[in-house]
Order: C-alpha cells, then sequence, then structure tokens
C-alpha cells in the first residue's frame, strides 16, 4: 500500500530525509520511530503528498506522490501532529467539515454518525473541540483522519502528551482500524507503542536505520551485540573491550558490549528490549557515518 | 472546483466568526469606533489646486486677476469655454474650484464699480474646500490690495474692486462627516478584509490546520472562495452598518445608485481580500500576518486622499495614488453619494477594481498552490 523508493528531502544545506526506503503492506500498523529531528514528520509529509519530495518517489495507494499528490490526498487519512481540530467547531461539526472535503454532500451525514459511532464520541458530539481534554482531541483528530473511510492513514505522533489510558484507548482504535483492513503508518518515540506494531522502521538523523517486525530486530540486535545488566558501581569505559553503550538504569546499568567480547565478571546477560535494540543499532549507525 | 466543498469551507468559517468572541468584536466594534472616531478631520496646506477658468471679459483686468490667482502656485488654470464646460470640469473632478469672470471687468473697475465673481467650490471634500475658499480670498484681497493703492494715489476712496460669490456644490455646509463616512466605509472594508483574511489563514498555518486542509483533496480556488465568501459578506453588511449610521446620525446623502455603490464594495472588498490571502501566503503567524496587512494598508489610506487630499502631495507621490484601489473607490463612494455620479463617469475606476478584485484572487490562488504541492 506504500511504498517509499530513494525518498529524499532537502532545506537548504539541512538534508532532513536521506535516500528512505521501505515497504508497508496492505492491513499493516506501521510504526515509524526516531527520535525529535529525525526526519518522521518531514517523511509523512512527502507521503500525504503535502510536501514535494526533493528526490526519490513513492507510491501510497498506487499513486505517484511526486506526480499525482492530488489522487494521492484524495485515497489517504492524514492526522497531523498537535491533533488538528477546530476549537471553535463542535466534534461533530469538526468531522462533518472534514468528511465534506472528501466526500460528495449526500454521504456527508451517513460518515459522520458512522464515524461518531466507531470513536466512541457520540456522548460528546455537541461539545466545542476548545473544551475536550487531550486524549479526546486525539481521537476526534484519528477520527477524522478516518471519516471517508480511507484505505491507508497516516499518523503523526497520535499519542504524544497522553496518559497510558488515553495512549491505549487510541492504540486500540488504530488496531481495530487495521482489523478491517486500513493500512496505517504512525510515527511515535514511546517503544512500548513500537512493539506493538507489526513492524517498525527506524529513523535516525534522516536515514532509516533499520526496518521489520520487533522481535526480528531484536534479533538481529541479539546476533551482533550483548545487552547485560551491571551493578550501580560499575564503569567500564576504561578497561572494556567491545564496549558499545552503557548508561543507568534504575539503581543499575546497562551495558551494550559488541557480541564477540567476551563477559565481565559480575555482569548478566538479558534478553534486550526493543529499545535496547534500537540504541545498540542507532549506535552502530552513528559509528559507521 | 467544486461548490459544495467551497460551502462546507465558508459555512466552517462562518460558525467559527460567530463563535469567537474577538473576531466578532473587531468585525461589529472596528468600523463603529473608526465611524465616531474619523468623524472630523484635520487641515491642510493645498497648492495647485485645479481652477476651471471662464473668462467672458477678456482683457487686462481679468488677465491680472487670472495671475493674482496662479501666484504662489496656489492654483493651475484650466480654462474653459462655457458655464456648462466648467460645470463638467468639477463633475469630473477635473477642477475642485470653478471661477466666472463677467464680462467687461475692465470697463467696471474704471467705473469703480464693484466686479462680481462667480465662483463654484467643490464641497464633496470639506478639507479642500475650506482650502480653495481660503485661497481664493487671498488672491482676490492681494489683487484688491493693488487696485486700491493705485487708486488712493489718485485720491478715489473705493469700495473693494473685486468680490466673490461663492456657491459651494454638492456639500453646501461643507460637512465633515459628509466627507468622511464614504470614506470610512472604505477604511473600514480595507482593514477588515485584509486584516481579517490573513489573520483566518495565518490563524489555521500556525495550529496546523492548514496542513491538515492541503492534505485533502481541496482545491487552491476552493480553499480561496470558501475563506472570501464570509468575509464579503461580513464587508458587505459592515458597509451597510457604516452607511446607515452615516445617514442616520451624520446626515450623508445619497444621490446615486445604491446598486452602483454596491459594486463597487462588491470589487472592492473582493481584491481587498485577495490581497489579505496573499499577506498570509508570505507570513507565518498572527503578528506577521497583522504587520503584513499594515504594510499594505497604511501606504493605502494615506495614499488614497482620505486624509491628505491629493492635489497636497509631490507629484511623484500623486502618480502613485494611481496604484492604490482604495483611491478608486473613494473617488467613486464620494461621487455617488455626494454628487449622485453614474457609471458613465464612473466607469474607468469601476473597471479599474473589477481588475483588482479579480487579479489578487487569481493571485492568491496561486500562492495557495504553491504551498499545496
Amino acid at each position: 500500500m506504500i511504498e517509499v523508493m530513494g525518498l529524499s528531502r532537502t532545506f537548504g544545506k539541512l538534508v532532513a530525509v536521506d535516500g528512505v526506503a521501505f515497504e508497508v503492506h496492505a492491513g499493516e500498523v506501521f510504526g515509524l520511530l526516531g527520535p525529535n529531528g529525525a526526519g518522521k514528520t518531514t517523511l509523512i509529509r512527502m507521503l500525504t503528498g503535502v510536501l514535494a519530495p526533493s528526490q526519490g518517489d513513492a507510491r501510497v495507494a498506487g499513486r505517484s506522490v511526486v506526480r499525482e499528490p492530488e489522487k494521492v490526498k484524495g485515497r489517504i487519512g492524514y492526522a497531523t501532529q498537535d491533533a488538528s481540530v477546530y476549537p471553535y467547531l463542535t466534534v461533530r461539526e469538526n468531522l462533518a467539515f472534514r468528511a465534506a472535503l472528501y466526500l460528495p454532500k449526500s454521504e456527508v451525514p451517513a460518515a459522520v454518525e458512522t464515524s461518531l459511532r466507531r470513536f466512541g464520541l457520540e456522548p460528546i458530539q455537541d461539545r466545542l473541540a476548545r473544551t475536550l481534554s487531550g486524549g479526546w482531541r486525539q481521537r476526534l483528530s484519528l477520527a477524522q483522519a478516518m471519516v471517508h473511510r480511507p484505505g491507508v492513514v497516516f499518523l503523526d505522533e497520535p499519542t504524544t502528551g497522553l496518559d497510558p489510558l488515553a495512549r491505549r484507548a487510541i492504540w486500540d482504535q488504530i488496531y481495530a482500524e487495521a482489523g478491517e483492513g486500513v493500512t496505517a503508518l504512525v510515527t511515535t518515540h514511546y517503544m512500548d507503542e513500537a512493539e506493538r506494531c507489526h513492524r517498525v522502521g527506524l529513523l535516525y538523523s534522516g536515514r532509516l536505520v533499520e526496518v521489520g517486525a520487533p522481535a526480528e530486530i531484536k534479533a538481529k540486535a541479539k546476533a551482533r551485540h550483548r545487552f547485560l545488566i551491571a551493578p550501580r558501581d560499575f564503569d567500564g569505559r576504561s578497561d572494556l573491550g567491545g564496549l558499545v553503550d552503557v548508561w543507568q538504569a534504575g539503581d543499575r546499568k546497562k551495558v551494550i558490549l559488541r557480541r564477540d567480547a567476551p563477559v565481565p565478571p559480575g555482569l548478566h546477560e538479558i534478553e534486550p528490549t526493543l529499545e535496547d535494540a534500537f540504541i545498540s543499532l542507532t549506535k552502530e549507525a552513528v559509528h559507521a557515518s | 472546483m467544486r461548490l459544495d466543498r467551497t460551502l462546507a469551507l465558508a459555512r466552517k468559517e462562518l460558525i467559527e466568526l460567530r463563535r469567537d468572541p474577538l473576531l466578532l468584536r473587531i468585525v461589529i466594534l472596528l468600523p463603529l469606533a473608526m465611524l465616531i472616531i474619523f468623524g472630523y478631520a484635520v487641515n491642510f496646506t493645498l497648492s495647485h489646486i485645479p481652477m476651471a477658468l471662464l473668462d467672458l471679459s477678456q482683457d487686462r483686468t481679468s488677465r491680472e486677476l487670472t495671475k493674482a490667482f496662479t501666484s504662489d502656485d496656489a492654483f493651475d488654470i484650466l480654462p474653459v469655454e462655457s458655464r456648462k464646460a466648467l460645470r463638467a470640469a468639477l463633475d469630473r473632478d477635473r477642477a475642485r474650484v470653478g471661477v466666472v469672470i463677467p464680462e467687461g471687468a475692465l470697463a467696471a473697475l474704471r467705473k469703480g464699480e464693484t466686479l462680481s465673481l462667480e465662483v463654484y467650490v467643490d464641497g464633496s471634500s470639506p478639507v479642500t474646500a475650506f482650502q480653495v475658499q481660503a485661497r481664493l480670498q487671498r488672491a482676490i484681497e492681494s489683487f484688491n490690495a493693488r487696485i486700491l493703492t493705485a487708486r488712493a494715489l489718485t485720491g478715489e476712496i473705493q469700495k473693494p474692486p473685486v468680490v466673490p460669490k461663492v456657491e459651494v456644490l454638492y456639500n453646501p455646509d461643507l460637512d465633515t462627516a459628509i466627507f468622511m463616512v464614504p470614506g470610512i466605509v472604505g477604511l473600514i472594508l480595507t482593514q477588515i478584509a485584509v486584516l481579517l483574511t490573513a489573520i483566518a489563514i495565518v490563524r489555521e498555518k500556525e495550529s496546523g490546520m492548514l496542513e491538515a486542509l492541503i492534505a485533502t483533496p481541496v482545491r487552491p480556488m476552493e480553499v480561496v472562495a470558501g475563506k472570501t465568501l464570509p468575509y464579503l459578506i461580513l464587508g458587505s453588511i459592515d458597509a451597510a452598518l457604516v452607511l446607515w449610521l452615516g445617514r442616520v446620525v451624520f446626515g450623508v446623502p445619497m444621490q446615486g445608485s445604491w446598486w452602483l455603490l454596491s459594486a463597487f464594495v462588491f470589487f472592492f472588498v473582493l481584491g481587498s481580500l485577495g490581497v489579505g490571502i496573499v499577506v498570509s501566503t508570505t507570513t507565518r503567524t498572527q503578528i506577521q500576518a497583522v504587520f503584513g496587512a499594515m504594510v499594505y494598508y497604511l501606504p493605502a489610506i494615506f495614499f488614497s486622499g482620505l486624509f491628505f487630499p491629493i492635489e497636497g502631495m509631490p507629484k511623484i507621490l500623486q502618480a502613485l495614488t494611481y496604484l492604490v484601489p482604495l483611491r478608486y473607490f473613494l473617488e467613486a463612494a464620494r461621487g455617488i453619494m455626494l454628487k449622485g455620479a453614474g457609471l458613465l463617469d464612473l466607469w474607468p475606476s469601476l473597471l479599474i477594481l473589477v481588475v483588482f478584485g479579480l487579479g489578487t484572487l487569481t493571485l492568491a490562488a496561486n500562492r495557495m498552490s504553491k504551498r499545496l504541492v
């Protein structure tokens, strides 16, 4: 459904996205991870036809974002960062407005009703969007992006700033949509959310460092690195061979070593989390470049 | 372009306007405040005032008088051949004042009779009219003083040789409000249209709504039309409000056609809205948009002839005023309301405003579309 082919975007001298290529299959929830400034939003903007790529192309819902950006726009849904809803419109009015931009007039009322029901917005349908809490705003934003039942949706940080319960509600909703065949590309920097994706891509300073299912990525990291727990007073910087990274984690330290390095006494090996895997792979990418 | 999408955009804009207390206040209270503030105006020094002169004497005295008028660069003489031509010059704004020197000026002075000049002052602009009368009075007094000095040497004491009989046309009481109200309509329309549209679009940009909007299949022209429509309605309401108050409170007459005035309002607002959208495409924050709008409308107001008579400006700036749409709107509004000017007199101004309206909107749609790709 999404096929990214060597997409790049520069702003003056800054290379925001650098030759990114990957695929997202139909019905998949694809997580795009990366720190702030990694190029996630720029990449999403190119894939939604809002921003012209400097180089490369992508096919989204069967259309080229370079040659037919307007065709792409009609076939996708896009929830921008920080929940773009009109504060002085009610929940219902926000949905109806967005629906009217995609659908013929006759189909708008039914689409709005369906959307209110699916996203559980019926109880608050007449409230002004400005009076909604962050979680409800995000939910409305999500509902807006899908009010015209697109096959592909792009969700830019749909859970940033939300409490754990609200986050889970959003993800349940995303999975419910995916269950009905919607393809979703979601950006996030929460690792627990990334674990829930079918596949994830790690973006780091404009480059795609890794793509794969969470389990695959962990396996890949394990093939290259050892993940260890060390006591709090551990200081391996001077004498340890093959050190990739070390950082404080609670009352202990986490250590990443190259696979070929021996396990020092007092440290024991653990299963890496997705976060551990990403840190190790990112470090490697930084070293390589 | 799809009509239902355009209407959905317009409806959304109207709902926001209705519910956003600040915007509503700007739309309703700003015009009222301006009407009260600018009901009065200031005085300015004029020179090179165009004067239509009908010289029925064609003798030495009339030539001396003409010279007195042109001294100090007070007046520029536009000679006319008949009373009809004189009136026409005033009607078409080619002259601010018309003077008739009656037959036999030289003979009258020789006989010691008082020579009475017919003077017609264009009162549609009181600021100008006051100036015109004052300068005319001065020119005649200096002429009289010279004659009297000569007479005194010969020992004759005389009544003033020349007196003007002044008739003020169009706005006989030289009422400032009557002159200002059509101007305030233009001023308010400029501000409301340029400022509010610019703010309305940049606000969407700031909140990320514009990105969401351009990610939909909506066409640039639909966005422009959807944004324009509500403010066109608001602008018309404001224009009607100010005109109605002008009539009730200040007694501003309506000599001409409401339809013609509405046509001018329509195209002027359309063009100003286009300017507002263009401003919004070049700015990122609401503060920038406010300043961007000011960069447009402050010079527009100064060069429109609203406060400062265009005749009083240096030639270069006078030429610049032809680029200011408000100038044409003002001339038309004053012409229609005070003089009863018709389409026959005003079609060039209307044509310019039609071009202004369609031109800026097209430019706006083009600038919009660049952001969309």
